[in-house]
């Protein structure tokens, strides 16, 4: 609590030791400082005291009964024992209690080793049972949804998952039902658990109750090797722990005191994303496209016929795409090694995103938590940075900022928690608490000019925390090393601005680019324009791309190189909020022993060049020193990040807008068969007021119409809070493309078929 | 006899349920007096010096309850507990049913009192009829001027709400009331806040039974020392004893506090004939048994505390020389199982564990050694949980246990193999 | 199994029943308060507390329908499944034990041939023992339909039972919009087993019960795993769960 430095400070003695301690802070908080566990179930940091396991019970000194240490602030001169008679017969008692129907599986459970449950029992229990009843008998394997099973015998009903799908997530799915001894942990009936955080309730469960569908059975936690890194799924940058064992990860874990970035949370995506690292589709070895077909080449051909190229093109005619998905290192080299070629077409911007850094006005994950008020400003970034929209929540449901969202839209019905949406702008300045003195604003990264009027209009003498969501994880990384047509590292200026992707793209298609290098980007599926890019990359004679898996861009390259994913790489990642993040290899994974990581393939690039590379002092030196000077000087949409794209044209229609989902996407998750179920249909979502004036009803399927482009079955949505105008996409689908429709589409709706009879055949016997 | 009729005046003689007859016998004067003529503090005051104790079963003092409210203008509400529950009480059900004008009158005096414009009464639900006949009253008393805006033409306004229960005995616990009232589960609170900190929609709150409130209307009437003249000294006025079991004419009898044991029972028409007096459980199921040796102790909080028990919510239940102890624990005992809410884990687990055990002694199956495990058990639930529901598992085990060990021992089972189910997998 | 109900049957009922759900609703600071009235009022219309209800109280009130469907479960007055026509509820609390409830119960059981928690199969009869009712000087007692009727003799039993068959019963019989199934307990479903007593099958409709134990106890440790997805994207689980007659009523 940084605002507790004005707080009156109370001594108590807690088994002799004097603690000092913040006036209300809790016994069990206190005992941590001298390193005395008190026991705890139900209690959890984040979530605070619930009362209702009893297993913390202390002695305090003037008090007839025992305490529970989890509800008890400390006060000047309190005593308290937690290792007294008293107290230890008291946590026997209720360990023993604890015992009565829970099963002792513990060898065939998950949690054994690591589980609360067990350790208390040894520490503090009783060595035989009076326990001469048969235990209760419960469902052992309950399908909770996609990711969560739930063992109701092993349950000691802490209520911690239930409190954390309240309190920290708001989704309120997983709850109690019944009552006393039958209570159990549900769904709705007929409802699958399935939000973007289920996976935090199998860490918050202190026993083997709630455990992941990818880990169960896989392994004792003593026999997994364990890395701290980053997640580089989207641009929080959670740190996390990943355990392997057998060459594979076995899963991923939270990190209980990453306050500054994670909250300790993990999102879905980046807990159970982890599959495709073993996946049999991963390219294995260099690919070369020979009439058509790709035959598997070596490394030293590999960088041989690529570096030909390069040489054999005018350096106009040369572009590299990518960075966001890269470390800081590779990014820094990536340009270095170009920009030494003389190649000036250079952009980290594969998608929709064309900022990555807020500038002078960026703010800290924490600092959201201290803000009056929150402006949401294009795509909401619960799908695009999940764990920073647990933070939103927070903000708003418990330190009471408002929530305002400008046109916003997501692809879940209107969230747990409160918020205001409105239309523009000005009226989103409008509906600012009049006692606001700290604004939080969340752009997407996406519309130039909507970004550089949201930060105009906030009004003089507020302070601002700017944050861009974005759609890579190291954009902000690849931004500030200089993958830009008009920035070096550190956001140098560059004496002659060389072409971005949209120049790059319109070369490509007239025939002017001869040479194409993408690394760790896919823009055939993510460029808003899918035909144009689909027409560009057929029209350059070489391209080049780096990838794990044969993505839409990977099969029309004429070279393919197997790469290393990020837990594979070591290196420093830069997150949304310009925090440098450690990446480190995980242990001794398996799968991929022939890729490179771009490290090493931009290294054996310039050698086949003869470029000169930096020594790896002098690279480390670059990154840190030019991530440190990361410009102060710009703000949203400030116009050396580009002109906008076209605004949407007038014809009669609805705009296509496109939604992130964090279980879409062409590269891992595509190839992560345990996630496949995941994947959300294709869907075209569409407001009330569209749908009534279109006749359409939820559950139809439609074609969506733009000029002589065609998209088919196209699942309806209708959602409150789609703009009016609008058709909202699911981005990043690798069947049904967004961006299939071109730029800034407009579209008619065509070919409604009903709900009914459409149910009748292929969604007969779903949640029936 | 001293049986006397103060809240039960009228029942049985006159519709009371019909505003007209209760205004004839003078209903609904204190409320207006005291609108007219009583500052909110005056009724307090009133209240705090006629010593009343609060009648659902914990006696704290009512007027002291009042005084944790915070001394400002913050809204605040009066919430009537009438979710009678405890096994053997049954006075409330009847004050409902048969005096809602009384109950009203009570709740609008409480709200008065504690300056709230807003209370509720959480009716249990299975009071039904309950809960429709005071229905009919409140709606015959809005009609009247006496619910409503305005109150009288003195500006105070005061609305009253009626909530069911739905089933759980649980939610007789103030805060599981508040909960189920707010629309959740009936789960008591962590305390604290208490709820005249933090109560109702986070407010101060206070939760006051329904013959609590009920007699505030005799003491504004009569005053505070009429009603601290009789009693005992820290057990002052009236009280319904809700008297049940083995005695020839049960019933609800109003009499002063420190009426003793024996007196009771006879105010009741006495044991039927040839039996013999086993034991008698004082206060509802939570409570221990007294015995034969206690017939002269004075029915007041402090005398049955004194022998080991309870007065708690007034319920008198005699059981002969015919009961079945051990079937009687058990009944109690898978009573506090069935009804724990599950929150804390030493009254949901150990409520179920004796609860099992029971169930073996009453078919014949104990085992030797259950004999102390019920004692120790039964203990160590106790003072573990976040609300009194699973300390009341162990003072009538306990107390029948001490007495009637031989009733007990000859349920335990020789051959200890066949005692236990083998199977308890679903077939 | 009673399957929920089709969508569309309960939304007739609820546009029926909106403007009274308002005014409770309007009773209450926290419309949350109104849940267990709201549940009451319908439950009083249908009988039970239908799929159709909890989600409609649910979109009413601004919860989800797992927090109204755990509310709901927490009370015993509230019938997650269909029951007979009259609910007979029979007091087993201590003061009507030691007066012969035990018989009461045991003739109730013989003459309606079921058991604690159970429907007869004409679907007349739901029979449960239940906590003390409250009304102790009059034992045994009981409620049907919530009405009380105290101090029970096996001639009352044959009476009330011949007068409810022949429709001439003076309670009001329960609203019944669908058959009951032969018990309205969840629990007695198998979801829970407790201390070894027998809790019958497995209700596999119930996808909270999927996975569970096999017949002979042996926890099949992967069964979820293996098992064909049951759930795809949002889209298609939220499609085969939203109710659009609902939704309409509610967006209009």
């Amino acid at each position: 609590m940084p605002e507790n430095s004005t707080v009156e400070q109370v001594t108590v003695t807690i088994d002799g030791v004097h603690v000092r301690v913040p006036k209300g802070t809790l016994l069990v908080e206190a005992a941590k400082q001298i390193q005395r566990e008190i026991p705890v179930y139900c209690y959890h940091p984040k979530m605070g005291p619930a009362g209702l396991c009893r297993i913390c019970l202390v002695e305090i000194e003037g008090m007839p009964k025992l305490q529970i240490a989890c509800n008890t602030p400390a006060t000047d001169g309190m005593i308290v024992h937690t290792e007294s008679g008293k107290a230890a017969e008291g946590r026997r008692a209720v360990l023993e209690l604890y015992l009565v129907n829970h099963p002792l599986d513990c060898p065939i459970c998950d949690k054994g080793g690591e589980c609360d449950l067990q350790d208390y029992a040894m520490a503090y229990g009783q060595g035989a049972s009076r326990v001469a009843d048969p235990k209760a008998s419960k469902p052992k394997a309950v399908d909770l949804g996609p990711t969560i099973v739930l063992d109701e015998e092993r349950c000691v009903v802490c209520q911690r998952c239930v409190r954390f799908d309240d309190i920290i997530t708001g989704d309120r799915q997983l709850v109690l039902k019944d009552r006393g001894v039958r209570d159990i942990i549900a769904t709705a009936t007929g409802d699958p658990y399935h939000h973007n955080f289920t996976g935090n309730v199998t860490e918050l469960c202190p026993v083997g109750a709630l455990t992941s569908k990818t880990y169960r059975f896989k392994s004792r936690p003593w026999d997994l090797k364990r890395v701290q890194t980053s997640c580089t799924q989207c641009a929080v940058g959670c740190q996390q722990f990943v355990d392997t064992r057998v060459g594979a990860v076995q899963r991923t874990m939270s990190l209980e005191h990453d306050d500054a970035i994670s909250d300790s949370w993990l999102c879905d995506r980046g807990r159970y994303n982890v599959g495709f690292y073993k996946d049999e589709r991963r390219i294995v070895q260099p690919l070369y496209k020979q009439d058509g077909e790709f035959v598997q080449i070596g490394w030293d051909d590999a960088f041989a016929l690529w570096a030909k190229a390069i040489r054999e093109a005018q350096p106009g005619s040369v572009g590299a795409i990518g960075g966001g998905r890269l470390t800081n290192e590779e990014a820094y080299l990536l340009q270095d090694v170009f920009r030494k070629a003389g190649v000036r077409n250079l952009d980290w911007r594969a998608g929709r995103q064309r900022q990555a850094s807020p500038g002078k006005n960026g703010g800290s994950l924490l600092a959201l938590e201290q803000v009056d008020a929150i402006v949401e400003i294009g795509e909401s970034p619960a799908e695009r940075a999940p764990v920073m929209d647990l933070r939103i929540r927070k903000a708003v449901s418990r330190r009471g900022a408002k929530l305002i969202r400008v046109n916003s839209y997501e692809s879940k019905p209107p969230s747990a928690i409160a918020c205001t949406d409105v239309a523009t702008i000005d009226d989103a300045i409008a509906a600012l608490p009049p006692h606001a003195k700290r604004v939080a604003l969340v752009w997407d990264g996406v519309d130039l000019a909507l970004g550089k009027r949201a930060l105009d209009a906030i009004p003089v003498g507020l302070e601002t925390f700017a944050y861009i969501t974005g759609e890579q994880g190291n954009a902000r990384g690849a931004e500030a090393m200089g993958v830009h047509p008009a920035f070096g590292p550190g956001y140098a200026s560059v004496p002659e601005c060389g072409r971005d992707i949209d120049g790059m793209i319109a070369d490509a298609r007239s025939g002017k680019m001869r040479v194409l290098s993408i690394f760790g980007a896919n823009p055939a599926l993510h460029y808003p324009d899918g035909p144009a890019i689909a027409e560009a990359l057929e029209k350059t004679p070489f391209v080049v791309v780096s990838e794990l898996f044969m993505t839409q861009t990977a099969k029309a390259a004429t070279l393919v190189l197997p790469a290393k994913g990020a837990y594979e790489k070591d290196g420093t990642t830069t997150n949304l909020a310009g925090d440098v993040l450690p990446v480190n290899a995980a242990s001794g994974l398996e799968g991929a022993e022939n890729a490179l990581s771009d490290l090493e393939m931009l290294i054996g690039l310039a050698q086949a060049l003869g470029v000169a590379l930096p020594s790896s002092d002098e690279l480390e030196a670059a990154v840190i020193g030019h991530l440190a000077r990361a410009a102060e000087s710009f703000a949203f949409g400030d116009a050396a990040f580009g002109t906008p794209r076209a605004p949407a044209s007038d014809e009669p229609g609805l705009r296509v807008l496109v939604q992130s989902s964090i279980f879409a996407g062409g590269g891992t998750i595509a190839h992560d068969d345990r996630l496949a179920e995941l994947e959300p249909l294709p869907e075209a979502a569409i407001s009330v007021g569209d749908a009534k004036a279109l006749g359409v009803e939820m559950g139809d399927y439609v074609d969506l119409h733009s000029g002589d482009r065609v998209m088919h079955d196209l699942l309806v949505e209708v959602r409150a809070n789609v703009p009016r105008g609008t058709v909202v996409l699911i981005g990043g689908l690798p069947d049904d493309p967004a961006n299939a429709l071109g730029a800034d589409a407009v579209a008619t709706i065509t070919n409604v078929r009903n709900a009914l009879a459409a149910a009748s055949g292929d969604l007969a016997g779903v949640g029936a | 006899m001293p049986i006397v009729q103060v809240l039960t005046a009228g029942i049985g003689e006159a519709d009371l349920r019909d505003i007209a007859v209760y205004r004839q016998r003078g209903g609904y004067k204190q409320f207006e007096r005291a609108l007219r003529e009583l500052k909110p503090a005056d009724v307090a005051q009133l209240c705090d010096a006629s010593g009343l104790r609060g009648r659902g079963g914990a006696g704290f003092p009512t007027g002291k309850k009042w005084s944790f409210l915070p001394k400002n203008d913050s809204p605040r509400y009066l919430v009537c507990n009438c979710d009678e529950a405890e096994p053997g009480t049954f006075k409330d059900h009847m004050l409902l049913e048969e005096t809602p004008h009384l109950v009203l009158e009570g709740m609008l005096l409480g709200a008065y009192g504690i300056g709230s414009h807003h209370a509720f009464i959480y009716i249990r639900g299975e009071f039904k009829r309950g809960y429709q006949i005071f229905m009919d009253a409140l709606n015959q008393a809005r009609q009247a001027g006496l619910v409503g805006k305005n109150l009288f033409g003195t500006g105070f306004d005061l609305e009253v709400t009626v909530h069911r229960g739905a089933g759980a005995y649980i939610c007789g616990e103030e805060t599981a009331l508040l909960n189920s009232l707010e629309g959740k589960r009936g789960e008591p609170r962590l305390k604290p806040p208490f709820p005249a900190v933090a109560g109702l929609y986070g407010m101060p709150t206070v939760v006051n039974n329904v013959e609590t409130l009920a007699y505030l209307v005799p003491i504004l009437e009569k005053g505070a020392e009429w009603f601290a003249s009789v009693g005992t000294e820290r057990s002052k006025g009236y009280k319904i004893v809700s008297v049940s079991g083995h005695v020839q004419k049960p019933g609800n009898y109003e009499m002063a506090l420190g009426t003793t044991v024996r007196e009771i029972i006879e105010i009741a028409g006495g044991l039927r004939a040839g039996r013999k007096l086993m034991a008698v459980q004082p206060g509802g199921g939570s409570s221990a048994c007294l015995f034969e040796e206690h017939l002269d102790l004075p029915y007041d909080y402090e005398s049955v505390a004194k022998a080991g028990s309870m007065l708690g919510s007034g319920a008198f239940l005699v059981m002969d020389d015919t009961t079945d102890f051990v079937k009687a624990a058990y009944n109690l005992v898978r009573f506090f199982a069935h009804e724990s809410c599950g929150q804390c884990t030493p009254c949901r687990e150990g409520g179920h564990w004796l609860e099992t055990v029971l169930e073996r002694f009453v078919h014949g199956n104990g085992l030797r050694d259950d004999l102390d495990m019920l004692h120790k058990v039964s203990h160590q639930i106790t003072g573990l949980n976040l609300c009194a529901l699973g300390d009341s598992i162990e003072p009538f085990l306990a107390s029948v246990l001490d007495r009637f060990p031989e009733q007990f021992q000859a349920r335990v089972v020789r051959a200890p193999q066949d005692a236990l189910a083998k199977d308890t997998v679903p077939a | 199994m009673n399957a929920p109900n089709p969508p569309g049957e309960f939304a007739d009922l609820y546009a029926q029943l909106r403007p009274q759900c308002d005014a409770i609703v309007a009773q209450y600071e926290d419309p949350r308060s109104a849940l267990l009235p709201i549940v009451h009022l319908f439950q009083e219309h249908e009988g039970y507390v239908s799929h159709g209800a909890t989600r409609a109280a649910a979109e009413l009130l601004d919860l989800t329908p797992a927090v109204v469907e755990s509310t709901v479960s927490f009370y015993t007055l509230f019938f997650r499944k269909p029951v007979g026509k009259y609910v007979l509820q029979v007091c087993r609390g201590l003061a009507c034990t030691i007066d012969g409830a035990d018989d009461i119960m045991a003739y109730f059981r013989e003459k309606l041939g079921i058991g604690h928690l159970q429907t007869t199969g004409d679907g007349l009869f739901s029979y449960e023992e239940v906590e003390c009712l409250a009304a102790c000087d009059k034992p045994t007692c009981m409620q049907v339909n919530l009405e009380f009727v105290y101090s029970l003799t096996p001639q009352m039993i044959d009476e009330m039972i011949e007068a409810m068959r022949a429709g001439t019963y003076a309670v009001a019989p329960m609203a019944q919009t669908v058959q009951p199934g032969p018990t309205w307990s969840v629990g007695q479903d198998g979801q829970v087993s407790l201390g070894g007593k027998s809790s019958g099958g497995q209700d596999v409709s119930n996808p909270n019960n999927a996975g569970g134990l096999d017949k002979s106890g042996i926890i099949m440790l992967d069964r979820l795993i293996l098992q064909e997805p049951r759930f795809r994207g949002r889209t298609r689980e939220r499609l085969a769960n939203a109710d659009p007659d609902i939704r309409q009523v509610i967006e209009e």
